[in-house]
């Protein structure tokens, strides 16, 4: 997509952004080459794009399972707590 | 019946019917139309001016995509100027002191961005909430850091429009009852609390154009990061 001719400004509201260029300009840090990354590190990783993306997904299905895991051992217990008067 | 400081944020009704409509229309009615003419008269032109050198501006850091955004944007930073500026003015009340009507401007608008950047180009969108080059360790605590960071900006947008607002309103008042009270007491002593009161409505008259201008910056901001 055409970009504006004028370079694009860091957005002061991404810390991530000035971390990276903090990274890279004072202490030289480089993010490793995409053929350098092999086996599971190449789709979970934090230099690419795509190796970003996945770890968020991961993340965000880490915890609906959570909280999904939580809600019904929750109900199991309101059950078992309703079900115990009824026995004798 | 005795006033207090908080009633000038009240919003204003006359017989049930909320005045808040009219005062939102009023900046409608103050900016004139642009006529058919091929040179206008020296206000259009300079209002023809400014609105085309603040939409050049603003869409510096845009790429094609962000560009249909220019009315919008452009629209809103006059809006958000002329009420704050007729605000400041005795007697009148500022509809964008009230947290409603600046969520109203914030959430939808804010929501449009994150929509439009989750729909065009997902893998970035979500690739932002977590930074290159993150420790291992650190990765699921950053991206919730960076998902409540998102959440957090709408309320932000709002909550800032509506406390400098406020804030700076109120200031104004106190300080007016305080040279007006001094005056028969103390007369050099109000003398410099109004001199204070004449430095703070300069102030505000700043912060009026800075907060609408952050308020349409910020927007632009976001739209960057998902167009």
């Amino acid at each position: 997509m055409p970009t504006s001719p004028v370079k694009t400004r860091i957005p002061l509201t991404s810390f991530g952004h000035l971390i990276t260029e903090v990274k890279r300009q004072l202490l030289g840090i480089e993010a490793p080459a995409t053929v350098e990354l092999t086996g599971w590190r190449k789709h979970f990783n934090t230099y690419t794009l795509q190796g970003r993306r996945n770890c968020v997904l991961v993340t965000y299905g880490a915890l609906v399972l959570t909280a999904a895991a939580y809600m019904m051992i929750r109900r199991n217990k309101e059950e078992k707590t309703g079900a115990k008067p009824a026995s004798p | 019946m005795a006033l207090n400081f908080f009633d000038q944020f009240m919003s204003p009704t006359y017989l049930g019917i909320p005045l808040i409509a009219l005062a939102l229309s009023l900046p409608w009615v103050l900016f004139p139309t642009p006529s058919s003419r091929w040179l206008n008269n020296r206000l259009l032109t300079l209002q023809g001016w400014f609105i085309n050198r603040f939409t050049q501006q603003m869409l510096l850091p845009l790429n094609l995509g962000g560009h249909k955004w220019a009315v919008l944007l452009t629209s809103m930073m006059i809006f958000l100027v002329t009420l704050k500026m007729l605000g400041l003015l005795p007697y009148t009340f500022t509809p964008t002191t009230q947290l409603s009507l600046n969520m109203g401007f914030a959430v939808p608008l804010w929501l449009a961005t994150v929509v439009i950047g989750l729909r065009n180009q997902p893998t970035v969108a979500l690739g932002h909430l977590l930074p290159e080059g993150t420790p291992v360790v650190l990765i699921p605590f950053l991206i919730i850091v960076e998902t409540f960071s998102l959440l957090i900006r709408p309320l932000a947008l709002g909550v800032r429009l509506t406390a400098n607002l406020t804030a700076g309103h109120l200031l104004i008042q106190l300080i007016a009852t305080a040279a007006f009270v001094l005056l028969p007491m103390m007369p050099t002593v109000a003398i410099l609390t109004a001199t204070v009161l004449f430095l703070l409505t300069l102030l505000e008259v700043a912060v009026a154009m800075i907060q609408a201008y952050v308020f349409v910056l910020l927007l632009t901001l976001y739209l960057q990061e998902n167009t």
